[in-house]
C-alpha cells in the first residue's frame, strides 16, 4: 500500500513537474535534468509493465534501467558544472582538477581492490555495484558544492533547485543503499523509495518558474592572477604574525 | 568498510547540502555584497596593544595584589570575554581575506591550482589556530595562555637547538669519516 503510494505520488509529481518545465520554457534551459525526469517516468511505467507481465525479465531490467538513471544523473552534475561555472573560468579551472583527481582516486581504488582480489566483480551484486558508484557520485557533488561555496558563486533559484534536490536525493540513496535489505521491505526500503519524492518536491517548489541566475561582474578581471594571490598571502601571513605576535606577548 | 563510507559520504553530503541551503551559500549573492548575517565587521583589527594587554599577566598581578576574590573573579570574567571577542574578530578577518580572494579570482582564467590551494590550505591552519584558541580561552582564560605561548616558545626553541647540536654532531662524524 506505502509502496503503491510512493510510486503514484512520484508519477503525479513527475508529470507536474514536466508541465510546469514545458509552460515556463525551463526544458530548454535544462534540457539533461528535464530529460532525466522523462526517462525515470517512463522507466517507472516500463517496469511497472515488465512487473505484471514477467517477474523473471523484472530484475534484469530494473537494474539495467538504474544503471542508465544513475549515467544520466552523472550528466545532470555535469549540466549544473557548465551551467554555473559559465561565466567563471577560474573556478571551473578549480572544479574540473578536483573533480579529475577524485576520478583517478576512485579509479586507482577500484583498481586497487580488483588486483587484490579478481573474484571480486564477479561476487560483488548489483546493489553493492550502485552503492560504489553512487558514492563517488555523491563525492563529486560534496567537492562541486564545496567550490561553489568558496568562490561565492551566485546561484539563481532553479539551479539551486535542481543542485539542492539532486544531491539530497543522491545523499539519502547512498545512506539508504547501506541498509536496505536485498529481500524484503523494511524501513530502509520506504526511505529509499521516498528519497525521490523529497527530491521531486524540491524541484517542483524550485522550478515552479524560470528565475535568471545572476550575472557576473568583472570589475577585477583586468588584475593579474599572481598579483592577487600574493596579496592575500601576503594579508594571510600577516594575520598569522598578529596571532603570534597577540599571544606570544 | 566500504559500507561504513558510504554511510559517511552520504551524511555529510546531507549536512553540506542542509548548510548550504540554510546559510545561504548558494543564493543569490550580487557582487560586493555586505557581510552574511551573523559576520562582525572586520574593517581595522585591534590595536595591537590593546591585543597584547588583554594576554599579559601584568594587570592580573594587580588585581591579585589587591587580595579580593571579588575583583579577581570579575576580573577574569571580562578578560575572557574581551579575548573570546578579538578571537572572533580575527577569524572574521580570515574569512573576509579569503572571500575577497575568492570573488577577485573565480572569473580569472589564469588560476593556479598549486596556488589556490596553497592558499587554502593557509586559510584552515589559521582557522584552526582560532578555533584552538578559543577552546583555550573558554578552558584556561586569556591570562594563562600567554604563559603557555611562552614555554611552547622556549620549548621549540630547545628543540631547535637540540636540533643544531645533532646536525654539528652528524657534520662533524661525517667529516671524520671520510678523512679516515
Amino acid at each position: 500500500m506505502l509502496s503503491q503510494s510512493i510510486w503514484w505520488s512520484s508519477i503525479v509529481l513527475e508529470v507536474f513537474l514536466l508541465t510546469r518545465g514545458v509552460s515556463g520554457r525551463l526544458l530548454f534551459r535544462y534540457p539533461v535534468f528535464y530529460g532525466y525526469i522523462s526517462f525515470v517516468l517512463a522507466q517507472s511505467i516500463f517496469r511497472s509493465f515488465v512487473h505484471r507481465w514477467s517477474e523473471e525479465l523484472y530484475s534484469s531490467v530494473y537494474w539495467t534501467t538504474e544503471f542508465l538513471g544513475l549515467i544520466l544523473g552523472c550528466w545532470i552534475v555535469f549540466e549544473i558544472y557548465r551551467v554555473a561555472l559559465a561565466a567563471y573560468p577560474g573556478t571551473a579551472k578549480m572544479a574540473r582538477k578536483i573533480l579529475l583527481f577524485l576520478f583517478v582516486l576512485a579509479l586507482a581504488k577500484a583498481a586497487a581492490a580488483l588486483w587484490s582480489d579478481p573474484h571480486l566483480l564477479a561476487e560483488t551484486t548489483a546493489l553493492q555495484m550502485e552503492r560504489a558508484l553512487r558514492t563517488v557520485q555523491a563525492i563529486a557533488i560534496v567537492a562541486l558544492v564545496s567550490v561553489f561555496a568558496s568562490y561565492s558563486i551566485p546561484f539563481g533559484r532553479n539551479l539551486r533547485g535542481i543542485l539542492l534536490g539532486y544531491g539530497l536525493f543522491i545523499g539519502e540513496r547512498v545512506i539508504c543503499l547501506t541498509f536496505v535489505p536485498v529481500a524484503g521491505k523494511d524501513f530502509w526500503f520506504y526511505a529509499y523509495s521516498a528519497s525521490y519524492l523529497v527530491a521531486l518536491s524540491l524541484w517542483l517548489g524550485h522550478l515552479w518558474s524560470y528565475q535568471e541566475i545572476p550575472e557576473a561582474e568583472s570589475s577585477q578581471l583586468e588584475r593579474e592572477y599572481q598579483m592577487i594571490a600574493t596579496a592575500t598571502q601576503r594579508r594571510l601571513q600577516e594575520a598569522r604574525g598578529y596571532l603570534r605576535k597577540a599571544v606570544g606577548s | 568498510m566500504m559500507e561504513f563510507a558510504s554511510v559517511i559520504t552520504g551524511a555529510v553530503l546531507l549536512l553540506l547540502l542542509t548548510a548550504a541551503a540554510l546559510r545561504g551559500w548558494l543564493a543569490s549573492r550580487p557582487w560586493g555584497a555586505g557581510p552574511a548575517a551573523g559576520e562582525e565587521d572586520t574593517s581595522e583589527p585591534c590595536p595591537e596593544e590593546l591585543v597584547s594587554r588583554v594576554f599579559s599577566r601584568a594587570d592580573w598581578e594587580f588585581v591579585r595584589g589587591l587580595k579580593a576574590g571579588g575583583i579577581e573573579r570579575l576580573f577574569e570574567q571580562e578578560r575572557k570575554k574581551v579575548a573570546l571577542v578579538w578571537v572572533r574578530q580575527t577569524s572574521a578577518l580570515i574569512r573576509k581575506v579569503i572571500s575577497e580572494h575568492a570573488r577577485a579570482v573565480r572569473q580569472n582564467e589564469n588560476l593556479e591550482f598549486s596556488t589556490e590551494i596553497n592558499i587554502f590550505a593557509q586559510f584552515l591552519m589559521l582557522m584552526a589556530v582560532c578555533g584552538i584558541l578559543s577552546a583555550a580561552i573558554q578552558l584556561a582564560g586569556p591570562l594563562w595562555l600567554g604563559g603557555l605561548a611562552s614555554v611552547a616558545q622556549r620549548l621549540s626553541q630547545r628543540v631547535s637547538k637540540l636540533q643544531e647540536t645533532f646536525q654539528t654532531v652528524g657534520l662533524t662524524n661525517a667529516g671524520e669519516a671520510k678523512s679516515a
